[in-house]
């Protein structure tokens, strides 16, 4: 402590210390001069000598002010001072420095807030990276290897299994609020007792419900934080309130917190016991449950996956279609999905960013490290050491690093308001902010940056010799290993915008095959949204209020055709069932698989899709024992290749003596209603007026209109409601909207990465520019001296273009090699699309050659115009 | 023991602390006179670079072992005098006894005591 102090007390009486060190010194030095007069030297001889065995004055001064503390901090402050005197010197530079640190800096900042936000920061689960979820793996008979499982899995995975301590369930349940305030539709979720065990998680207000209540169906309800603000006013007394569900009465027991969220959805708002009825736990082919579950302590993922897909064989032996194994993913895989590869591959293009504006900045200060040879020499010879000047250097980096960083989070935060739409449906609503996280990391990325541009030259500037550079007209500074160090940093960057540029062309062609696929709807002018029929049960009253709310619907100035659907196209959890051909055994049944969907007479002429062959459904087909059915392109394909499937006919559903023999009348060209990326799969569509085996009610609503479709959204409320006014309507939204939400995930990574691509691609060429530039005014004499011995400008033109175009072709020779590497890594976000490398590789090539063409080009020009008689006087 | 002629040896790291305490024990000194009776009593086997004696000055004044004031030289000039604190006489203590055992260590390894001789 007495030794800060006095520190303290020295740096007050800084100057004083200075000035006696100076005279201690000075005294030193003439004691030695008299003490060599009496051994006999003349008095300059003596004094000669003192200076000599003195050494360095400047350098004794400075070691020993080392001795006095805080030397450090000031000489860096100094060099620091010392730093922005240069940068407001030498204006142009360092706006051309900064801007490129920012760029580097700011993409890299904003990319990791990204990613820190979606993959780092905790979720919100006690201990979550011990939660699981298990799929049901059906590979053998429906093609999925990660499907729902079933509450019977469940209830025996729950009983038997030997890794987790335990595991819950849960089952959609969208659900109708009415009784107290307008009707309203939300998302919610039915779920098990100890569901909020196995997540660790506690409500805000009130409690959860208990596996008692679960196991007795006690009708409570658990409400999100969303919906207790917006419909309760965030009122502490809801807890008890009886609020109506589906028009059955719940208590409203809890809130939860408002960062809680789970799958499958952020937006779920109630949550309620699944209370699984009997039959369904046995039930093995109920296929609607998602499944949590938290390892035990000590229990590794890997042991857990084995151990289940050991216990699941077991559970379904006695399945018809034969046992099945599980597939066990981490919970966080699940909530960031495909957003995890876009976010890593944005970061590290992120991270090729910075690398290049580094290279460029490293080749800018050697380049005028070398024209500051003299100022370098001036400091050495006046008692500079070698680490002094380093550290001198190296200041001059990291103040320029530090401006850029600032500059580069003035370009983050707003690029981070265009980030939060990456973070994925699936998770919580988020803001990603600047917080320290963050910019603790903008400051590591700065100096870090600082460092790296700056060693080298800082290394290479400092090693001067001081006679060399003080000789006048002196210029022995740029040798064959300079332009050596240079070259390569031109490769490397070069060879790192050829990375992202082909990496963007492959996302590019991607996406542009992602928008172009034939979803087999026309998008365009039609509006979706949802009725849900839980007061309809009845067949009959759901048909006819179906059909009498369609024909309202059409009646809507501005709309020409209304039809319906048991899910809006794009929206759809797979609906499968299986299926038996006439005449097939039926061991086949277990192996054939066929997505099923309800729909209403209009519902194809309203969304315009084709027809291979035969007819869709007409005013002939009523409600029969002998229904008739339109099957997809796959389907017809699968069993009757090369010939009609008009006439067939086959049970579906109901495969017993009791289901129903359905006739194909048609078969619909494919559509994409599973989603833009996913494969296509056998599909049977049957009309809502046959479907009375089939529990799937149609209340998606598609409306193709002339006009504007947001201009009808009241009009469709009110023809709704003069059907049944309590109904209730929700997610209105058009189609083109679903694909945009659909197709956001690869848009937003295509354009990140395309601009990350393009900056690398200025960045690359600014730094060929600059070091030919250099390499020209550096050269001015040797160009004057080939000129006067009869060079031509076109020799000098094409041997300063060669080389550049030289070092631009091996830069490009090892980007593409690298580019083929990177897009392997990027496999996941081709969405099983191929596209042309050969293609992307050739436009990537032609665009960096005619850009570095041009940046070789000015220099080299100016190299020819030299005019030798000037360049020559110079020596 | 033979004796060569003096030539220079390195000063071990860490030691020019503890000769100039030492040298101060002797009474108050400026760094000229410091550096010449280290020289001086070494019989010229120690030569103290004044590049190192001024910064460990500064040190060791930094660490309160010892304290300078501004004198008068005995040529009549004004010098920057040094004397041992307390605090530096305590330090001194405690560095040569540790000085002390460690060069009887070495000794007792390089010139092991043959026991016929004694």
């Amino acid at each position: 402590m007495s030794s800060f102090f006095q520190k303290l007390r020295w740096l007050r009486q800084r100057s004083d210390k200075e000035a006696e060190l100076h005279e201690e010194l000075q005294f030193h030095l003439e004691e030695e001069a008299d003490q060599r007069q009496e051994d006999g030297l003349t008095e300059e001889e003596a004094q000669w000598a003192a200076r000599r065995e003195l050494g360095n004055v400047a350098l004794v001064e400075e070691d020993t002010r080392a001795a006095w503390g805080w030397m450090r901090l000031e000489q860096f402050g100094r060099d620091a001072g010392y730093g922005l005197r240069q940068i407001r010197r030498n204006l142009a530079f360092s706006a051309i420095a900064i801007a490129t640190l920012a760029l580097g800096i700011g993409g890299i900042t904003a990319m990791f807030s990204a990613v820190d936000t979606v993959l780092i920061r905790p979720l919100p689960y006690a201990d979550a990276d011990r939660l699981v979820m298990i799929w049901d793996d059906l590979t053998k008979s429906d093609g999925e290897s990660k499907f729902y499982s079933t509450p019977a899995e469940w209830y025996e995975w729950r009983r038997l299994n030997t890794v987790f301590t335990d595991v819950a369930a849960t089952t959609s349940g969208d659900a109708a609020i009415s009784g107290d305030g307008d009707p309203e539709q939300v998302p919610a979720r039915r779920v098990t007792g100890n569901f909020w065990a196995v997540l660790g998680v506690r409500p805000q207000l009130g409690r959860v419900f208990t596996e008692d209540e679960d196991e007795k169906g006690v009708r409570v309800a658990v409400i999100s934080h969303g919906l207790w603000q917006r419909r309760f006013g965030g009122s502490p007394d809801v807890i008890g309130r009886i609020i109506t569900l589906n028009d059955q009465p719940y208590e409203v027991v809890g809130v939860m917190p408002r960062e809680f969220f789970f799958m499958p959805a952020r937006d779920i708002d109630i949550w309620i016991p699944a209370s699984f009825p009997p039959w369904m736990r046995k039930n093995l082919t109920w296929h609607d449950a998602h499944i949590v579950a938290r390892l035990k302590p000590g229990v590794t993922f890997r042991r857990a996956k084995e151990s289940m897909a050991v216990l699941s064989l077991q559970v379904t032996a006695k399945d018809f279609r034969g046992p099945h194994s599980v597939t066990v993913t981490p919970l966080r895989e699940e909530l960031t999905g495909k957003t995890q590869t876009a976010l890593v591959v944005l970061l590290c293009a992120s991270a090729a960013l910075l690398l290049i504006a580094c290279v460029n900045l490293a080749n800018l200060l050697m380049s005028r490290g070398a024209m500051r040879g003299r100022e370098v020499a001036v400091r050495a010879a006046l008692g500079a050491g070698r680490g002094r000047l380093v550290a001198q250097f190296l200041t001059e980096s990291l103040v320029l690093a530090g401006l850029g960083a600032v500059a580069g989070l003035a370009l983050a935060v707003p690029a981070m308001r265009f980030l939060e739409t990456l973070v994925p449906e699936t998770m919580g609503t988020v803001r990603i902010t600047p917080d320290w996280r963050v910019l603790a990391f903008s400051a590591s990325v700065a100096i870090a940056a600082g460092l790296t541009f700056g060693l080298v030259p800082a290394l290479r500037g400092s090693r001067l010799a001081p006679q060399e550079g003080l000789r006048e007209g002196g210029r022995g500074t740029a040798g064959a290993r300079s332009h050596w160090f240079q070259h390569s940093l031109i490769i490397i960057e070069t060879a790192l915008a050829v990375v992202l540029l082909t990496s963007g062309g492959l996302l590019l062609q991607t996406f542009q095959h992602l928008r172009n696929t034939d979803l087999g709807i026309r998008s365009e002018k039609l509006l979706t949204f949802e009725t849900p029929l839980f007061r309809y049960q009845d067949f009959d009253r759901r048909v006819a209020f179906v059909n009498a709310q369609l024909e309202r619907v059409r009646a809507i100035p501005g709309v020409i055709n209304a039809g319906a659907i048991n899910r809006i196209p794009l929206t759809v959890t797979d609906q499968a069932t299986f299926y038996l051909l006439h005449g097939q055994s039926r061991d086949r049944i277990p192996e054939q698989v066929a997505l099923t969907r309800v729909v209403t007479r209009d519902y194809f002429a309203t969304i315009g899709a084709l027809l291979r062959e035969g007819r869709f459904f007409d005013i002939s087909d009523r409600r029969s024992e002998s229904p008739v059915a339109i099957v997809n392109e796959t389907f017809a394909n699968r069993h009757f290749p090369g010939r009609s499937p008009l006439g067939e006919r086959f049970k579906f559903g109901r495969t017993g003596d009791k289901g129903y023999w359905y006739t194909i009348v048609g078969v619909v060209k494919e559509i994409r209603d599973r989603g833009v990326t996913e494969d296509l799969k056998p599909t049977i569509y049957r009309l809502h007026e046959q479907a009375d085996q089939s529990g799937d009610q149609p209340s998606g609503i598609m409306v193709r209109t002339a006009v504007e479709p947001a201009s009808i959204v009241s009009a469709i409320h009110r023809a709704v409601w003069s059907v049944d006014k309590n109904q209730p309507i929700w997610r209105i939204q058009t189609l083109e909207e679903i694909v945009d939400r659909q197709l956001s995930t690869p848009a937003q990574s295509t354009t990140l990465l395309t601009a990350f691509a393009l900056l690398a691609l200025l960045l690359a060429s600014l730094g060929i520019y600059g070091v030919l530039s250099y390499a020209v005014t550096q050269r001015t004499n040797e160009i004057g001296v080939r000129m006067a011995l009869g060079a031509t400008s076109r020799d000098i033109l094409l041997s300063f273009g060669r080389r550049g175009l030289a070092l631009t072709l091996t830069g490009l020779g090892i980007g593409l090699v690298l580019a083929v590497i990177a897009a392997r890594l990027m496999t996941a976000l081709l969405y099983g699309f191929q596209p042309r490398y050969a293609m992307a590789a050739a436009v990537v090539s032609l665009v960096l050659i005619a850009v570095a063409a041009l940046a070789s080009f000015i220099p080299a020009r100016r190299a020819s115009r030299v005019d030798p008689m000037i360049a020559l006087r110079n020596e | 023991m033979r004796r060569d002629a003096p030539s220079r040896v390195e000063l071990l790291q860490g030691t020019l602390d503890l000769l100039i305490l030492r040298t101060l024990l002797a009474g108050p000194a400026h760094g000229h006179a410091i550096a010449k009776h280290i020289q001086r009593t070494s019989e010229d086997l120690l030569k103290v670079e004044t590049g190192s004696l001024y910064p460990a000055l500064h040190r060791l004044e930094a660490k309160g072992w010892i304290a300078p004031s501004w004198e008068l030289s005995n040529k009549g000039k004004r010098a920057r005098f040094y004397r041992l604190t307390p605090l530096g006489r305590k330090q001194l203590a405690a560095e040569q006894s540790k000085w002390e055992a460690f060069s009887h260590a070495m000794a007792l390894i390089l010139n092991p005591v043959d026991p016929e001789e004694q």
